[in-house]
């Protein structure tokens, strides 16, 4: 135990000069932002002071909190379906060769298409509602999380299956603990993907097929000229997936890799 | 489809499997086929038995199937012609109970993602056995090939010797009656070598198990082994069979030595370089 204390020990200096390092991007990024709001109208650069009042202001009314919600929640709902279709369909594309080769195809075509084509097709066939952010995430998550499944399959060692074989484990145990610890870390980089992907999209698709949501909100601020609140609402959800990708997503990558060789210096 | 003369035939078979050798593999014949080449004979005929309870040990050059026999007596590949019993029961018949056969293959398959303990329990995960029990086996089996402090260790962090350890600890933990080892301790160090040596034969005796490995060296089947097969590449044949009768331990003892220089001069390879006494 001790050579861990000692990693974690060296550890700590490093994570709180990148923490340093980061406030002070942040720091100068913020001063750059207030000496261009010095010499720009106030419509096409509010300066920082006038935009963190909007933060509150929204936050306090609920207006923020609710839409925030409304839009994760669309975006977790397209991105869970993604999983829900695109892990089986990994799966069977990558043990099948004649249906992987068949619809290899597919992947690229669909990974080509963009997301706003995707939501006038949305607009088309679910009208203004909350179906048509969903669709959009789940397009533009799919093809990510199927290639990526599908690529995992390949990458699982036929020594691995042979040694489940002489231990004459059942096909599902050979799925549960061969197959699958193979393919989840190409789960992984698919769904985080996917994730940040199916955000951005869903933005796009609420800015010209939603009521509500985020998109809408910057949307209709933008239509009013109300520039403060477009940059709250950029800011709130940039802080947004920065939460998400550090108290969540980066705590349990290394939870689930902790196994593997660290390959950084 | 009931038929009379079939129950007797099966009564007398299984009277006879309580003596039947542990494993017999009965004019063996293999080929691989090579996408876009010719097919290669890797194994002609080859027939010997494993008597129960005994160690035997397979000698031979790189290429000349050894590996493949070991497949074959684990169920893994079939062969072309010839069969493969266990415990006399014909593997083709899918009769066989595998959860007492332990298989060492030559290369380590530590799973990276697991611990050297969570590796080792991966030997009992077929059956239903309740996970606190596996991991008190896995750790016993741990300390017996002397890795006791690194069992939560990941396979990347150990090295060569000690993953090959664990592959060991692996094939011992489900108790094994039959064991089927691949090169062994061709990665362990003289010293570790001889430990494990030491080890094996303790267990070997204690569970009266069969023992069927793979070796390249010369010595090591002799301090080992019961019985050699000596095999020949080319297609893979049974060169020659040879009894070792030195009682244990073997190692050091002047019979050894002796029987040692002497398959080496009559198999031709080179005798090492006469020491020199002071
Ligand atoms: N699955 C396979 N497909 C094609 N050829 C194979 C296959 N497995 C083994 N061979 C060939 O069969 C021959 C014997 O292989 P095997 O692994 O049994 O040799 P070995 O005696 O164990 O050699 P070594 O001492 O180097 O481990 C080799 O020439 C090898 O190329
Ligand atoms: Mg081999």
């Amino acid at each position: 135990m001790s050579e861990a204390e000692a990693i974690a020990a060296s550890r700590v200096p490093a994570g709180l000069k990148t923490a340093l390092q980061r406030c002070a991007l942040a720091a100068i990024l913020l001063v750059v932002w207030w000496l261009v709001s010095l010499v720009t109208p106030a419509y096409v650069m509010p300066n920082p002071i006038r935009v963190w009042q909007r933060i509150v202001q929204l936050t306090a009314s609920g207006d923020l909190p609710s839409n925030l919600l409304v839009t994760l929640l669309r975006v977790i709902a397209g991105f869970l379906i993604a999983v829900v279709i695109g892990v089986p369909a990994g799966l069977v594309l990558g043990s099948n060769r004649t249906l992987g080769n068949f619809f290899e195809p597919v992947l690229p075509v669909l990974n080509t298409v963009s997301s706003a084509i995707w939501a006038i097709f949305a607009i088309i066939w679910f009208g203004l509602t909350p179906l048509t952010p969903i669709f959009v995430v789940l397009m533009t998550a799919l093809p990510l999380i199927v290639t990526n499944v599908w690529q995992g399959t390949q990458a699982v060692n036929a020594d691995f299956v042979e040694l489940a074989r002489a231990l004459r484990f059942s096909r599902a145990k050979t799925l549960r603990k061969i197959y699958l610890p193979s393919i989840l870390p190409y789960f992984f980089s698919g769904a985080r993907l996917a994730f940040g992907f199916g955000w951005r999209v869903s933005l796009v698709a609420e800015t010209i097929g939603s009521s509500s949501g985020v998109g809408y909100r910057m949307r209709q601020a933008s239509d009013l000229i109300q520039t403060d609140q477009v940059f709250a609402w950029t800011i709130v959800q940039i802080a947004m997936m920065l939460v998400i990708e550090i108290l969540l997503l980066q705590p349990l990558e290394r939870r689930l890799f902790r196994w593997r060789r660290d390959v950084r210096s | 489809m009931h038929d009379e003369r079939l129950d007797v035939r099966v009564t007398g078979e299984s009277a006879a499997r309580e003596t039947a050798p542990a494993i017999t593999f009965d004019a063996i014949s293999k080929s691989f086929t090579r996408p876009g080449g010719k097919p290669l004979e890797v194994l002609r005929r080859v027939g010997f038995v494993v008597p129960r309870g005994t160690v035997v040990a397979i000698l031979g050059p790189s290429g000349c199937g050894k590996s493949t026999l070991l497949n074959m007596a684990a169920g893994l590949i079939a062969p072309d012609a010839g069969s493969v019993a266990v415990m006399g029961r014909d593997i083709a018949a899918g009769t066989v109970d595998w959860s007492r056969v332990g298989y060492m293959f030559q290369d380590d398959r530590l799973l990276p993602w697991r611990s050297a303990r969570q590796n080792v329990a991966l030997a009992l995960e077929a059956g239903t056995m309740p996970s606190r029990e596996r991991i008190a086996r896995a750790d016993a089996a741990i300390d017996l090939v002397e890795l006791a402090g690194f069992a939560g260790a990941y396979p990347h962090e150990l090295s060569g010797g000690m993953r090959s350890r664990v592959a060991l600890a692996r094939s011992l933990v489900g108790e094994p009656t039959i064991l089927l080892m691949d090169e062994p301790f061709s990665r362990l160090d003289a010293q570790t070598r001889s430990a494990m040596h030491r080890e094996l034969l303790r267990i070997q005796a204690l569970r009266q198990m069969t023992i069927l490995f793979v070796t390249h060296e010369i010595e090591e089947a002799v301090v080992l082994a019961d019985q050699i097969v000596v095999m020949a590449p080319r297609p893979g044949r049974i060169r020659t069979e040879v009894a070792v009768t030195i009682p244990q331990p073997r190692i050091g003892a002047a019979a050894t030595t002796a029987l040692v220089n002497e398959l080496r001069q009559s198999l031709g390879e080179a005798e090492p370089a006469p020491e020199n006494h002071p």
